[in-house]
């Protein structure tokens, strides 16, 4: 029997009156289990990414899901043995840096030294990681604001007198 | 009893597409072969973003070794695996290809821009290599006839260097490009949309682009001029034409009276060989393909009495540029700033004439410029820092990008780079390769520095910051694998890059004894062999060579239908 629209309604209407059903709609997928990384290199990792890249009037690599993402490509690359090798490499960097074992005020102490030392392991996951972040819609759209990949009746043209002239 | 046709066309890239037409609406029975899959744009092109991908444009690891482009449109490229080609130790050059219904008319930049008479004669001018065969007169009513069928966008400038042609009104400037444009007229340059084969209204029934910047990926709608989109359909509506797509041609078969008899190909999955006849066969495989063809088909190569079959390719100057960002955009809102994938051109404007002549290099180059934001920030990773302090500063870049780019750079014409059967190595149906031999001249190296040097002079005119870092088109890998910034970066600096506008090794001469085919890009030695393409061009001028080359075919076509007066089935 085909369900009418006002069949969907009552029942969609319905139960987004329940409680938790919006919240339940609206949430980001459920974390699966690293493929790659160990439990402890993945939690590492993930606090790592959006340290680089957190969370503020945009989102963050938390919810572009950066470290999944990164965490999927490598699953990914059994034909790419370097590009694995590197990876387990940058987080036993980690390890004997003491970040894994770290609490949050001297995991971002940790981050800062590596930055200003530019560390190797530092800029190796901030390229990946800045990679995974400005491909993602959270970076793409929410916060650059990418206008193409779009249907447009016209283009717009540059309206500024101040262009014009050198 | 082989099939038998009026014509057998071999490629449907932009001179396949514009014969098959052209010779099937004279009535002509057409017969295209083409090596590559079927393409159709309605199943094929869609909008996608980079987070729609499965790996983010940059496709599963290890796949893009096999093919050439990227997640999104490696399918209408060509499968490096099946189609090997070899190159000699000195050669930096590569080849993009595509082997598909379409061909490179599916990602072409869509640059159609006239060449002039100060390039088909400038041996006359300079001294160096030979004049074409022909002038602009020869050729203009052919651009007319192929710009009013493709269409193109563009401004009238009225420079002879730069011919104009029947142009739609042009595109829009960005912010990026209305800088450059003031900078250019600084300068003393002159500077105009860039004029490309992207409709700016309807035009021959094809509706007017939509500025989703996609068109490197297939245009859905064909606002952008591609043998699917424009010709193929009236050539089909005609009823002469027979499409035969997965077929790999293997060679021109001869009859005793130094005819072409027709062709052999083989299919693509059965690897059945099939031979069919025509009366006239159009080689439109694409430049080296042609060549490799005619090098296939006798000892010593097809249509070779003059012995310069293979000889004299050139490709254009590319590589170098500047890339960075203009201050005065920064910070500012975010704009559809790349959905035309346009930009600029600064038409060349030294060695056209005795006034303009320069004393340390010969020919010329056009410039481009462009700016604004992209699908990817490129100069992210390199950008110092980190946190929310980081992210704002990428954002307050992010539409004031900018780069200049060579458009074309005229490569001069040597005997020594050539193509070649390699000996040794063949693809997937068993067929030999080609080999390819190119270096370039110090005065190629002389003209790229002048255009480095004019670049920066405009960059730093409109204001701009350069940011080394910044990679026109971006890293193939992912970061930190093959590819990758990180790679590039450490790899040596090669400022001569390949363009993708293969052309030569069969130039048009007046003279069986100077080249291989006649200015109508009829093989001197067989009548009924034509070969169209870039294959004929006996220079390659600065501009891009796909509209001379189609006009070229347009020309062609009108020789070959005289020639066969009398002789149709």
């Amino acid at each position: 029997m085909p369900v009418s629209r006002r069949d969907f309604n009552e029942v969609f209407l319905g139960a987004m009156a329940l409680p938790g059903f919006a919240e339940w709609l609206n949430a980001e997928p459920r974390d699966s289990k690293p493929a790659f990384f160990s439990p402890e290199d993945f939690e590492a990792l993930e606090s790592f990414t959006a340290i680089l890249i957190p969370t503020d009037q945009t989102p963050g690599a938390r919810e572009a899901r950066c470290a999944q993402f990164i965490d999927f490509l490598l699953n990914a690359s059994a034909e790419d043995p370097k590009m694995q090798a590197g990876w387990r490499n940058a987080m036993s960097t980690l390890r004997d840096l003491g970040y894994h074992s770290a609490g949050p005020e001297a995991r971002e102490k940790l981050v800062e030294q590596m930055a200003g030392q530019q560390h190797p392991t530092f800029l190796f996951i901030k390229q990946l990681n800045t990679f995974a972040f400005y491909t993602s819609r959270a970076g793409q759209i929410q916060t650059l604001d990418y206008r193409g990949n779009s249907y447009n009746a016209t283009f717009p043209a540059c309206t500024h007198p101040e262009h014009k002239v050198i | 009893m082989n099939e038998t046709y009026d014509v057998v066309v071999i490629g449907s890239g932009a001179c396949g597409g514009w014969a098959s037409m052209d010779l099937a609406q004279a009535g002509m029975k057409v017969l295209m072969l083409e090596a590559g899959a079927h393409i159709s744009a309605a199943e094929q092109f869609h909008h996608q973003c980079l987070y729609d991908l499965e790996f983010r444009g940059r496709g599963r690891p290890g796949l893009l070794r096999r093919y050439s482009g990227t997640e999104r449109n490696y399918r209408i490229m060509l499968d490096k695996e099946e189609n090997p080609y070899t190159t000699s130790p000195e050669t930096s050059y590569r080849w993009s290809r595509s082997r598909c219904l379409g061909g490179r008319t599916l990602h072409w930049a869509r640059a159609a821009d006239r060449m002039a008479d100060y390039e088909f004669k400038a041996a006359s001018r300079d001294g160096y290599g030979m004049d074409w065969p022909l002038t602009y007169a020869d050729l203009k009513p052919y651009y007319d006839r192929v710009e009013t069928f493709i269409g193109v966008s563009g401004e009238v400038l009225g420079l002879p260097q730069f011919p104009d042609g029947p142009f739609l009104p042009p595109m829009p400037l960005n912010c990026a490009e209305s800088i450059f444009t003031a900078a250019s007229k600084a300068l003393g340059w002159t500077s105009t949309p860039r004029r490309l084969a992207q409709l700016t209204r309807v035009h021959n029934g094809r509706p007017p682009c939509h500025y989703c910047g996609n068109c490197v990926n297939g245009c859905d709608v064909g606002a952008m001029f591609s043998t699917i989109s424009s010709t193929l359909p009236p050539a089909l509506k005609t009823g002469n034409l027979t499409v035969r797509t997965d077929s790999v041609a293997a060679g021109i078969r001869m009859n005793g009276e130094n005819r072409a008899q027709g062709v052999t190909y083989i299919e693509r999955y059965s690897l059945k060989p099939v031979d069919v006849d025509a009366r006239f066969v159009v080689l439109a495989a694409s430049t080296l393909e042609n060549t490799r063809l005619m090098l296939l088909s006798a000892k010593g190569g097809l249509a070779n009495s003059s012995g310069l079959l293979g000889h004299y390719m050139i490709d254009q100057l590319a590589g170098g540029g500047v890339s960075g960002f203009l201050p005065k955009l920064k910070g500012g809102p975010a704009r559809l700033d790349d959905g035309k994938s346009a930009g600029i051109t600064i038409p060349n404007f030294q060695n056209i004439d005795k006034t303009t002549a320069r004393k340390d290099f010969i020919r010329g180059y056009v410039m481009n410029a462009t700016g604004g934001q992209t699908e990817y920030p490129e100069y992210a990773a390199s950008l110092p820092g980190y946190g929310s302090a980081w992210k704002k500063e990428v954002k307050s870049r992010y539409v004031a990008q900018a780069r200049v780019w060579i458009a074309g750079g005229e490569m001069l014409a040597r005997k020594e780079n050539f193509v070649e059967l390699d000996p040794e190595v063949k693809d997937h149906w068993g067929i030999p390769v080609v080999k390819i031999h190119l270096t370039y001249s110090d005065n190629d190296r002389k003209l790229m520095a002048d255009f480095q040097q004019r670049a920066e002079e405009l960059f730093r005119k409109a204001g701009g910051e350069t940011d080394p870092a910044m990679r026109r088109g971006g890293p193939s890998g992912f970061p930190g694998g093959p590819g990758s910034p990180d790679e590039a970066s450490a790899a040596p600096h090669a400022p001569l890059g390949s363009a993708i506008h293969e052309v030569g090794t069969a130039r048009m001469s007046a003279s069986s004894k100077d080249g291989v085919l006649n200015s109508f890009c009829r093989a001197h030695d067989i009548a009924n062999l034509y070969v169209f393409g870039g294959n004929a061009f006996p220079s390659t001028g600065d501009k891009h060579p796909t509209l001379t080359m189609m006009a070229l075919a347009a020309r062609g076509c009108d020789h070959l239908r005289e020639n066969a007066k009398g002789r149709l089935s």
